[in-house]
């Protein structure tokens, strides 16, 4: 059932069994992301920002609540449907960059497409890469790249297949002021373009700002909405 | 997703990494020893054999107390078998007015089919020949000097005059190892001519075959079911006890050798697989989060592995081949006759079983990432748990031991292995958790790099047990080929020393000990050992007729009739013999009682406490079993199945049996001696000691050809294994290093911790290595009374286990080379 949003949650709590007894990590949650909007989440560590990432993008399910994503109920699906839907719909780009070290760039950027089974993998991957500016660099190795250029072959790798939507835990963290402004403006940017709906998770308020709207968590709880 | 594409490109750049390199070196030394100890032991098995049929004269005997119907000859001739006819029977030999009573082959031309048959002629040259044509005799020269003719002369057999046309230097013999007189070879003709094989005699008529192993065994099959009634099938793996009993040695050495170095690779594997998998870990986490399915991951993981496997078992192959190839043209004068061409089977068998071990042993932690969250993406805690108990960590426990199975064609071989194994398997998880208490306790006292050292053994406790077991596995198996398996040979090779009894004396009367005493100690005789015998005959068991406890010995037993036993009597229990149950003859013994040899118990379910009713002469003794025994039959001794009471054993008619080491040639004088003493049958059991010594010297010095080999191939695979776990402690090296210890601290940390593993399970290794030696040389090699070498075994380990520390250091003396921030980054 489609409820024109791309991504909803509804009373999303997450409780672990931790060596204190049980722990509540997420608390009743509940937002919906119309399509092509952006959702900043910022908190302190610790708030749970992380794992709403996470159960947003159907890694792991809540103990409680119900998500949609793209129109599907992630709850009635299994973990290799929702491996599917996010081989089809979702980006990902990553605080640590998660490259595959073994694979060079241009085979980073193709893994989405592989995945899917498409056959112009190799040709797209390229074009990607010419976009955010590595075409050049597209047979380096990760660790031939530095910090802001692997970051950059992870945006050209999370939007290569054209996801609905982009879910992004931290994508500057690991960078310097300079080059994480720059890997921000490539973000929002290639968001713009794509026309996807972004989901971020971050400590910089700069880069939160960009964002439509705004979200903070604290201790597993909405503590405040901003438009 | 295309999982092999995948799977190769990610191979491209991962195949230098440690753990896959860790992981092709041990499969390459795997397969390499796997092939080359296979091939190399089954040519080597294969000469062997080959030069049993030379003992027997052919690959393939059949003999029976008729002659053999004329289709079992004229099927080996349909089946292109050559075929050999002859006929054994003792015979008397008359020269002039001496005579001498003789083992007599008489046999068609073809003789032998298999070996060498060599004589000195008249002109005094040594020929190799086959049986002689008919009008001609070849002899033995004990035969020829006890009938004081020389070659050329004319003796009678049968009535026949017959020339004495060589004298038989070296000839197959049946693998009858004791034989009562002379060999005296001639034509069949002549023997039936003569009627010595006619109604009523003792001959024993033969078929010998040789020609292509598969016809051979082909032909056995058919002729085991058309046999006539008595008659039965020698192949050259029955040919003759004592050399069976070493070629079986020499063959269980061998596949001992193949089956620690494929378990060593395997433990190798193991160790380089669960650090692959760790490192693919987040790889496989972010695949998952990229919607990659479960299934496809693993399929290009197990790709990946198999694209490595493949160039590396081929390169394993070659290596072994050409290993083996060397080591057969370095052995080449160990092995009797020309190499056996390559066999196919063994290499293309090590291929398989390297692929077997590779993924026995790799897959578990392979299989485990399945498990891994894509959460893990965000968290490294995700999904790191570890399970309690996986059913997963059996499979390498099945394909070892159906490795230990396969490879040891021997169940004893096999058992003894697996629960020393397994014994060693439970006594690190005992000992390993009792050394972490202590550490925990212990370590917070300790200072400095010290305390950080043997903290991390506390700290990663799966992981410290898992490798103190892979190192007390290895060290165990290193221990028994480099020095418990050498000094089994060693024990082996003494089996038969130089003072051994090389004469035998039968038919020696009471009244001539005296004599036969002082003349052979006047030719300088020594171990001259005398023991009374007395023929007689096994009357009943518990009041019932003895009855043979396996059905085909009783079929074969009826065909023969019940023979005569030889029993015999002593103070004291004889040298060679141990008693396994009940006591030895002594003055608090009343009434007859008897001893009874192991072979017997087997074979007429004799219990301590039966009574046996004994017949000698007229007499009827009924003798209660008091103690059994365990004879050790290759000894080159007067040995008995029964033996009574001296008591008892006095009262009997009865002759007596001597046994002497006698060195150089004295044919004169023990001619002379048995001229004077002419009842007396002295035997020679030079020929029969030198074979038994030769084929000894042959099958052990090839066997320590391959022991070699493995334990090259173990010490590589251990030191490869040791390298990639060391790699473990690079991180935090580094991130010692980065808090400003130096080098000698570095070193004081890692030496700390590996000298405790290797301290541990070295000190396992050499009391298991010593207990399987131990176990294996009573149940496997029958060497009793063997000691395991404390002193070198300790050594061997202890040097292994600094291996072990200095392994585990040098991993740390590159970084100490890098810079940490570069080891730190790559995590």
């Amino acid at each position: 059932m489609d409820t024109g949003f791309a991504l909803e949650a509804s009373e999303v709590s997450k409780v672990v069994e931790g060596p204190d007894g049980r722990l509540t990590i997420l608390d009743r949650v509940s937002l919906a992301v119309a399509h092509g909007d952006s959702l900043a989440i910022v908190g302190a560590s610790g708030s749970g920002k992380t794992t709403l990432l996470g159960l947003l993008a159907g890694l792991d399910r809540p103990s409680s609540g119900t998500i949609s994503l793209a129109g599907e109920r992630l709850d009635q699906l299994d973990e290799e449907a929702r491996a599917r839907l996010r081989r089809s719909r979702v980006g990902f780009v990553f605080q640590g960059f998660h490259l595959l070290p073994a694979l060079n760039a241009e085979e980073n950027v193709m893994l989405p497409l592989d995945l899917d089974g498409r056959d112009d993998a190799r040709e797209r991957a390229a074009d990607a890469l010419q976009r955010v500016g590595l075409g050049a660099r597209r047979h380096h190795y990760p660790s031939q790249l530095s910090g802001g250029e692997q970051q950059r072959v992870a945006l050209a790798r999370a939007f290569v297949h054209g996801p609905g939507l982009l879910f992004a835990d931290e994508p500057t963290g690991n960078l310097d002021q300079r080059t994480g402004g720059g890997v921000g403006d490539l973000l929002f940017e290639l968001n713009r373009e794509h026309g996807t709906t972004l989901v971020l998770v971050t400590h910089d308020a700069k880069l939160a700002a960009r964002c439509a709207r705004s979200l903070q968590l604290r201790e597993g709880r909405i503590a405040g909405d901003r438009e | 997703m295309r999982p092999l594409a995948f799977a190769a490109r990610s191979l491209r750049r991962e195949f230098l990494h440690a753990e896959l390199a860790t992981l092709a070196l041990a499969l390459v030394l795997a397969v390499a020893a796997l092939a080359a100890v296979a091939t190399l032991a089954t040519r080597v098995e294969r000469a062997l054999v080959a030069s049993a049929a030379e003992l027997i004269g052919g690959d393939l005997a059949l003999g029976a107390s008729q002659p053999l119907p004329a289709e079992l000859v004229a099927e080996a001739g349909r089946r292109g078998l050559a075929t050999n006819r002859s006929a054994e029977f003792p015979s008397v030999l008359f020269a002039g007015d001496r005579s001498q009573l003789a083992d007599v082959r008489a046999s068609d031309a073809a003789f032998p089919l298999r070996g060498t048959l060599e004589i000195r002629d008249l002109a005094g040259t040594l020929r190799e020949v086959h049986a002689p044509p008919p009008g001609n005799v070849y002899a033995e020269r004990s035969a020829l000097v006890a009938l004081g003719v020389s070659i050329g002369a004319t003796v009678q057999i049968g009535g026949r005059d017959l020339v004495v046309a060589g004298e038989i230097t070296k000839a197959p013999d049946n693998g009858n190892l004791f034989r009562l007189a002379p060999r005296v070879l001639m034509h069949i003709d002549d023997a039936e001519a003569s009627g010595l094989l006619g109604v009523g005699s003792r001959a024993r008529h033969r078929l010998l075959l040789a020609g292509d192993m598969g016809a051979i065994e082909g032909y056995a099959t058919w002729a085991k079911a058309r046999l006539p009634d008595g008659a039965r099938i020698t192949t050259i793996e029955q040919a003759q006890q004592n050399l069976r009993r070493a070629f079986e040695r020499g063959e269980s050495f061998l596949r001992l050798a193949a089956l620690l170095a494929a378990l060593l690779s395997g433990v190798a594997i193991a160790l380089a697989a669960q650090r692959f998998a760790r490192r693919k870990t987040s790889e496989v986490a972010l695949l998952r989060c990229l919607g990659a399915r479960r299934g496809e991951i693993l399929v290009a993981l197990l790709l990946e592995l198999a694209l490595l496997a493949l160039p590396a078992c081929l390169l394993g192959l070659a290596l072994g081949l050409g290993l083996q190839q060397l080591v057969l043209g370095l052995a080449s004068g160990l092995l009797p006759g020309a190499a056996p061409p390559l066999p196919w089977g063994p290499p293309l068998a090590a291929f398989a079983v390297g692929l077997a071990v590779l993924f026995g042993f790799a897959m578990p932690p392979l299989l485990r990432l399945r498990d891994v969250e894509p959460m893990r993406v965000f968290r490294r805690d995700v999904g790191t748990r570890v399970r309690r108990f996986d059913v997963l960590y059996l499979l390498p426990l099945v394909v070892g031991a159906l490795l230990v199975f396969y490879g040891a064609g021997n169940m004893r071989l096999a058992g003894t292995l697996a629960l020393g194994f397994a014994a060693v398997a439970l006594a690190t998880f005992v000992l390993g958790l009792g050394l972490l208490a202590l550490v925990r306790r212990g370590a917070s006292r300790l200072r400095g790099a010290l305390r950080f050292g043997l903290a991390n053994l506390a700290r990663r406790r799966a992981l410290t047990l898992l490798q103190t077991g892979a190192l007390a596995l290895s060290l165990t198996a290193l221990a028994l080929l480099g020095v418990v398996g050498p000094s089994l040979l060693e024990r082996w090779r003494a089996d038969l020393p130089p003072e051994t009894p090389n004469w035998f004396v039968v038919n020696l009367q009471t009244d001539q000990r005296d004599t036969l005493r002082q003349r052979l100690e006047s030719l300088g005789a020594s171990n001259l050992n005398l023991l009374p015998l007395a023929v007689g005959k096994l009357v009943a068991v518990n009041g019932a007729e003895p009855r043979l406890q396996d059905p085909e010995e009783r079929r074969e037993a009826a065909d023969r009739g019940q023979g005569e036993i030889r029993l015999s009597w002593s103070e004291a229990l004889p040298e060679a013999n141990e008693l396994t149950a009940g006591h030895w003859f002594d003055a608090g013994t009343t009434g007859p009682s008897a001893s009874v040899e192991q072979v017997w118990v087997e074979r007429y379910g004799i219990r301590l406490g039966d009574t046996l009713t004994i017949g000698v002469g007229e007499r009827e003794i009924e003798a209660k079993v008091t103690s059994l025994r365990k004879v050790e039959w290759d000894a080159f001794r007067a040995n008995f199945f029964l033996m009574l009471d001296p008591g008892t054993g006095a009262s009997l008619p009865h002759s007596h049996i001597a046994s002497f080491h006698l060195a150089g040639d004295h044919s004169e004088a023990l001619a002379t001696l048995s001229r004077d003493l002419p009842n007396l049958s002295l035997i020679d059991l030079n020929a029969i000691l030198d074979r038994v010594r030769d084929i000894i010297g042959r099958v052990s010095a090839a066997v320590s050809w391959v022991l070699g080999f493995s334990l090259l191939a173990g010490v590589l695979v251990l030191l490869a294994a040791l390298a990639a776990t060391a790699d473990e402690r690079r991180f935090e090296a580094a991130l010692l290093r980065t808090l400003g210890a130096h080098g000698r601290q570095l070193a004081v940390a890692v030496l700390a911790e590996f000298g405790a593993l290797g301290l541990l399970s070295g000190a396992i290794s050499v009391v298991a290595a010593a207990a399987i030696g131990k176990t294996l040389a009573g149940s496997v090699f029958d060497l009793p009374g063997y000691a395991p070498p404390i002193v070198p075994l300790a050594v061997l380990v202890a040097g292994a286990a600094l291996l072990v520390a200095l392994a585990g250091w040098i991993g740390t003396l590159r970084i100490a080379r890098t810079s940490p921030m570069v080891v730190l980054r790559r995590g």
